[in-house]
């Protein structure tokens, strides 16, 4: 029993994952959430670029009794977990241009340093100047015991573009350090599983090894095969642990199991629909297992070019979106094009719908709020005024199944009040000037 | 004519006198017979007889009768290099313990004759238990070199003449426009302020790019720290190009330091390059400045010097980061001789490690090399795959191992990623990547070239022409072996590994901390270790990669290299040679010295003798010890108890000698000290930081001292110049030198590859001038023999 013990901690140990995950992982007695009375909860920020349409977004009715528009008709299905949000506007002013600024500040509610990424008219700037509400959020989490997970947030992105400039970082962990999103999915599913999934390759190599062995004996003399034969018995020694850890992976009946990707998907614009899909699947994964109360889902960057030929659009993004409201069919574009972001945020609610929250009450949506967002109100005005904030599920606690309209305030305060939400109120965040009205009121 | 001494009168007398008393009847008896010359002189083997005779009745009690020691009364095994009258000596002194008077004269010398060949000697020990050339894994540093040279397989290794410094284009505009640049040049070293002013004529400073690109060299193996600091947006590239190592490319706010570590292996080049972009702004630009600097193993943090930039192109170079147990090193030098489950562990992540970046970087360039190839991409991934494991092996696969090693697992696993992770875990983690020496299925020149490699720089041979010619059998001869490892010996992989070598031969690495009481010696800080150290490494180099390579040199050389801070600090002796040398007051660049009396090479070098010296003074004893052990490679045991030094502070009067000579005179002391003080002493004119003093305590240095060799001659000297003679004509400090070598570069014990290897070694040394690389070259065609020739000597040798 004593080896048996001692073999499990090991492989935990080498393994890398935290004693909460690993006991889900093997079906044994969580720890992990025995601590927090209010269970878990998630927060989940989606972002996707360039405006909305609003005419074809934001509800027209306050309240319960409302009606979801063209872009948000996706969610239809789970709309008793949606909650509309308009008024939000980001008022950080600053260095930097408007999408800059527009994804810079979005969550970190702080202005840009000065720098030298000169973007359309304004100012140079840099990166932001403070944290960011999921990366505050995260820290606090992994500070408490009883919130604590293997990664404490996510960072996934789909078809990011290989550069860090402050268009393409939306998260940051202080001052000057934006946090890079992984947006190929084999590298995140190395980041969750990898090392799972090599003890699994490890295990199922040993019996071409030990036949190596073997043969290469005999090209040793005898007085030397004492080395060589404890090499064997290591050899072997892992074998046994390996096939006790897999036997004790497959027989866990906690639903979490490493996930199998679609081989060789490159990373081009046409596959974005495949990874959008392997990422969320990831995360829903990821969750599933504790690995993470806190992500952030990046779909391109602020300005982002996907060009959606999937539905039939070659234009890039972005260059349609600064067209005018009178071009028709780029209008009508661009609503396919926001209808599109929307049901990927559909997707992940309704999968977090279909789970049963482990060890614990309700779906998995009941205890995860996504929050789809955006850098700009609408595209071609460039304004941050009325930018997308569409909640989906019960994380928070707020009240959904309603549209509210917070007519204008700064978006500041709803970055206070999913903290407060989470558990961490703070008594501001970002820039103190646009907080000094404090949460905001109305939501649960 | 002489007459013997019959056995039976020895006999008769140890019958009549008994036991101990036997020793002062013999001494008697003997006593008398130098007198009547006429009279008996006992063979060797007579003495040895007689010795053997007194070791059973008077010491096998407390020392074992094959000298292997006795639990809980005297533990440690009787060996050692003492020579048979300097074994005498001791044994009269002070054997038995507590009554040294009852053996002492010719029974000492009996004694001592007896166990010097029976069991001490190394001599005695190889004849007991002959070393056998022993099955060893690759070492950690050899699993690293290893994995370095398999990646460059497909990259290659660098070539030609490589110029100093990093190369540089400057354009006119933020970026790479060919019309717009302005300058083209090798800058020395990155270290940059331009201010707001243009960095070359003809750029406007308010937006200009600066392309540098080069190589960095590593000295030794460890982790580094690459730190830029820079005022303006820049990206770096290291260890291949589009290998990004630390994104600025947002300029923003205050933030201008970067840092980031990495491990790096010794030897090896690593490409990189930097984009440095003062951008256009409608803002006012901040003022342009940028240093590239790094922070070696153990080193201060200064700006990279020109002598470790290369400014030509070098292919990309892969430096393992995988985390890996020390090996063993308890004969002095590292062997792979056990297996523990922790090195197991590190070597499946370096395995996996090494996949990623073959899937990363090796087969993307290598399907693109191929496209126009015929064949599926499964089918070139497959050829990639047999190029990777063939070089793992050091041999080529035949059809069955291709099926086993490689095709079987591409079959099993469509995704490519997962298909070279899993050949390469199942490769490198054979056990033929891990065992070079099991290579006896191979053909000859193919294991001359693999035990090449691994001789002379730890790894696997990789380039095409030595593998053309390996697997074209022409490495039969002992010429054509000779001549290829004459070609290698000037690699920058050998030269990593003789400085490996060096170090471990003057113990450098063990040198702790080199602080020096503040008050005493208030500008001796780290800046100046540094300077110092890398002051002895550019001196080792200069020795033994110049012409004559001369190994006496070590010790005789008048001039050694300097720095302006160095001089600064010791004054007219470590002056530049030359007046052009840019003289910056801090400065780190390494010039050389001009020739002055006061330098012998090594010995009187600030940086060993700071190391072995204390904080507030001198230590003969460190010195003493140093000389001892690893210049002249004698034994020694560690003192019976721990002391702590007298301080100087009680006894102000005395000198440091005569404090040392204070403390180590009694008798038990004196058994070391006596060989250790005299070595130790000679080197009383250089201060615990090494500058030239002729006083102590305001009295005159006395820097006498005396030494007794291996052979039992006799040798005196007044201070290091005289030291210095005799060590570089000297055989022990020969010997030692090349024992370590061998040891070093081949990791077995030189008389597993026959008795008097070292001795035939150290005879071609000497006959060689004292060439090192030669020496290297020797080991490395020696070791390269197979074991069939080495096992059966009457096989004719390689040259047939």
């Amino acid at each position: 029993m004593m080896t048996n013990q001692t073999n499990r901690r090991r492989f935990l140990k080498d393994l890398g994952i935290s004693a909460a995950a690993a006991n889900l992982m093997l079906n044994l007695p969580s720890l992990g959430h025995a601590g927090s009375p209010a269970g878990k909860q998630r927060l989940v920020f989606i972002f996707s670029p360039n405006g909305v349409i609003p005419k074809h977004f934001w509800p027209e009715q306050t309240g319960s009794d409302f009606e979801l528009k063209r872009i948000l008709k996706p969610l239809e299905d789970v709309r008793s977990q949606v909650l509309t949000l308009h008024g939000m506007c980001n008022q950080i002013k600053g260095d930097g241009d408007g999408h800059m600024r527009g994804i810079g500040c979005l969550l970190t509610g702080i202005e840009l340093f000065p720098g030298d990424i000169q973007g359309g008219s304004d100012t140079p700037a840099g990166w932001s100047q403070g944290i960011s509400v999921d990366q505050y959020l995260k820290e606090r989490l992994q500070a408490n015991e009883a919130t604590q997970t293997r990664f404490g947030s996510l960072e996934m992105g789909v078809m990011v573009p290989d550069r860090a400039d402050t268009w393409t970082r939306m998260s940051y962990a202080g001052p000057n350090q934006p946090v890079a999103p992984i947006d190929n999915p084999y590298q995140m599913f190395d980041k969750l599983y990898g090392q799972t999934q090599n003890r699994a390759l490890l295990a199922s190599v040993l019996d071409d090894l030990t036949a190596d062995f073997k043969k290469v004996e005999r090209l040793i003399g005898q007085d030397d095969r004492q080395l060589l034969q404890a090499h064997v018995q290591l050899v072997r020694d892992l074998e046994q642990d390996l096939h006790l850890e897999m036997k004790q992976r497959s027989e866990s009946k906690a639903g979490h199991r490493v996930p199998s990707l679609p081989p060789n998907v490159e990373e081009e614009n046409d596959n974005i629909p495949l990874i959008t899909r392997m990422q969320m699947d990831m995360l829903v994964n990821s969750f599933v297992g504790d690995f993470a109360r806190v992500a952030t889902f990046q779909i391109t960057n602020s300005v982002g070019q996907p060009r959606m030929r999937w539905l039939g659009i070659d234009e890039g993004h972005h260059e349609l979106s600064h067209e005018p409201d009178s071009n028709a069919e780029a209008y009508e574009k661009l609503i396919r094009i926001n209808t599109w972001y929307c049901e990927q945020v559909a997707y992940l609610a309704k999968r977090l719908a279909a789970i049963p929250e482990p060890g614990g009450e309700g779906s998995m949506l009941d205890n995860t709020t996504l929050v789809w967002t955006n850098e700009l109100g609408k595209g071609n005005s460039h304004t941050r005024n009325n930018i997308p904030f569409v909640l989906v599920g019960g994380g928070l606690g707020f009240k959904t199944g309603q549209a509210l309209d917070f007519r204008e305030v700064p978006h500041n305060r709803l970055l206070m009040s999913m903290c407060a939400a989470m558990g961490h109120p703070a008594n501001s965040f970002g820039n103190p000037d646009f907080c000094g009205d404090g949460e905001l009121t109305g939501l649960s | 004519m002489n007459v013997f001494l019959p056995n039976t009168w020895t006999s008769l007398l140890r019958s009549v006198t008994g036991g101990l008393p036997a020793c002062l009847a013999l001494v008697a008896l003997l006593g008398i017979g130098a007198g009547a010359t006429a009279v008996a002189v006992e063979t060797d083997e007579q003495l040895r007889e007689r010795g053997q005779a007194i070791y059973k009745s008077s010491c096998a009690d407390c020392h074992g009768t094959e000298g292997q020691g006795e639990e809980s009364i005297y533990e440690e095994r009787l060996e050692g290099d003492d020579s048979v009258g300097q074994l005498a000596d001791l044994i009269a002194d002070t054997m038995p313990e507590g009554s040294p008077e009852e053996c002492e004269g010719e029974d000492a010398r009996a004694v001592a004759a007896y166990i010097h060949y029976a069991f001490y000697s190394e001599a005695a020990r190889i004849r007991n238990r002959p070393p056998r050339v022993a099955l060893a894994r690759l070492t950690g540093n050899q699993l690293r070199q290893s994995l370095s040279d398999l990646y460059a397989r497909f990259r290659g290794l660098p070539s030609g003449k490589l110029r100093p410094g990093v190369s540089a284009q400057y354009f006119d505009g933020d970026r790479w426009k060919k019309d717009k640049r302005k300058a083209e040049r090798v800058d020395p070293v990155i270290d940059f302020d331009f201010g707001r002013e243009s960095p070359v004529e003809g750029v406007d400073p308010k937006a200009f790019y600066i392309h540098w690109e080069g190589g960095i060299r590593a000295d030794a193996t460890g982790r580094y720290e690459i730190v830029v600091n820079s005022s303006c947006s820049f990206v770096m590239d290291f260890g291949a190009q589009d290998r990004e190592f630390i994104d600025n490319h947002v300029q923003s706010g205050d933030k201008t330091e970067f840092r980031r570590s990495i491990h790096l292996t010794a030897g090896r080049i690593y490409p990189f390059a930097i984009e440095f972009i003062q951008r256009k702004r409608k803002t006012e630009i901040p003022p342009a400045r940028i240093t590239l600097s790094w922070k070696p193993p153990g080193q201060e943090e200064r700006v990279i010097p020109a002598r470790n930039l290369v400014a030509d192109w070098v292919p990309a170079t892969f430096a393992l980061q995988t985390v890996l147990p020390p090996d063993d090193r308890s004969y002095g030098y590292e062997r792979g001789i056990a297996v523990s489950p922790e090195w197991d562990a590190s070597t499946t992540a370096a395995a996996l490690e090494f996949a990623q970046i073959a899937y990363g970087e090796l087969w993307p360039t290598y399907r693109r090399e191929q496209r126009k190839q015929p064949g599926s991409d499964r089918d070139k991934m497959r050829d990639f795959l047999i190029r990777v494991v063939e070089t793992a092996f050091r041999a080529p696969l035949s059809d069955d191992d291709r099926q086993i090693y490689i095709d079987r697992h591409l079959d099993q696993e469509p995704d490519d990623a997962e298909a070279i992770k899993r050949v390469l875990l199942v490769a490198l983690k054979s056990p033929r990547f891990l065992y070079p020496q099991a290579d006896r299925d191979r053909s000859r020149s193919l294991q001359v070239a693999n035990r090449l490699a691994l001789t002379l720089f730890d790894s696997l041979p990789n380039d095409d022409w030595i593998l053309g010619e390996a697997l074209a059998g022409r490495f039969k001869t002992e010429s054509a072996v000779r001549g290829y490892a004459a070609k290698l010996v000037n690699d920058e992989r050998v030269k990593a590994k003789t400085r490996e070598f060096l170090y471990g031969w003057l113990n450098i690495s063990h040198f702790g901390d080199l602080a020096k009481d503040p008050e005493q010696f208030p500008d001796f800080d780290n800046a100046l270790v540094s300077d110092l150290k890398d002051s002895l490494d550019a001196f080792l180099d200069e020795i033994v990669w110049s012409e004559s390579s001369d190994f006496r040199q070590l010790f005789l050389a008048k001039s050694t290299f300097t720095s302006q801070r160095i001089a600064d600090y010791y004054g007219e002796a470590w002056q530049p040679s030359s007046e052009d040398a840019s003289g910056a007051s801090g400065s780190s660049e390494l010039i050389a010295t001009v020739e002055d009396p006061s330098h012998f090479g090594l010995l009187t070098h600030p940086y060993l003798l700071s190391g072995l010296a204390y904080h507030d003074a001198t230590s003969p004893i460190h010195r003493g010890v140093f000389m001892i052990r690893y210049v002249l490679g004698r034994t020694l045991r560690p003192p019976a108890d721990a002391f702590a030094p007298l301080s100087p502070d009680l006894h102000p009067d005395l000198t440091t000698r005569q404090r040392v000579e204070l403390q180590t005179s009694p008798v038990s002391c004196q058994i070391c000290h006596e060989r250790i003080n005299g070595l130790g002493f000679a080197f009383e004119n250089y201060d615990a930081v090494g500058a030239y003093r002729t006083l102590d305590h305001e009295k005159p240095v006395d820097a006498r001292g005396t030494y007794t060799s291996r052979t039992d001659e006799q040798v005196e000297f007044n201070g290091v110049e005289e030291l210095a003679r005799f060590v570089a004509g000297s055989d022990d400090a020969q010997r030692a030198f090349v024992a370590r070598a061998f040891q070093h570069f081949v990791k077995q014990p030189p008389a597993a590859y026959g008795a008097d290897t070292l001795e035939q070694l150290t005879k071609q040394f000497k006959d060689n001038q004292c060439n090192i690389r030669q020496l290297i070259v020797d080991i490395a065609v020696l070791a390269a023999q197979p074991d069939d020739l080495r096992t059966n000597p009457s096989l004719t040798a390689v040259s047939q």
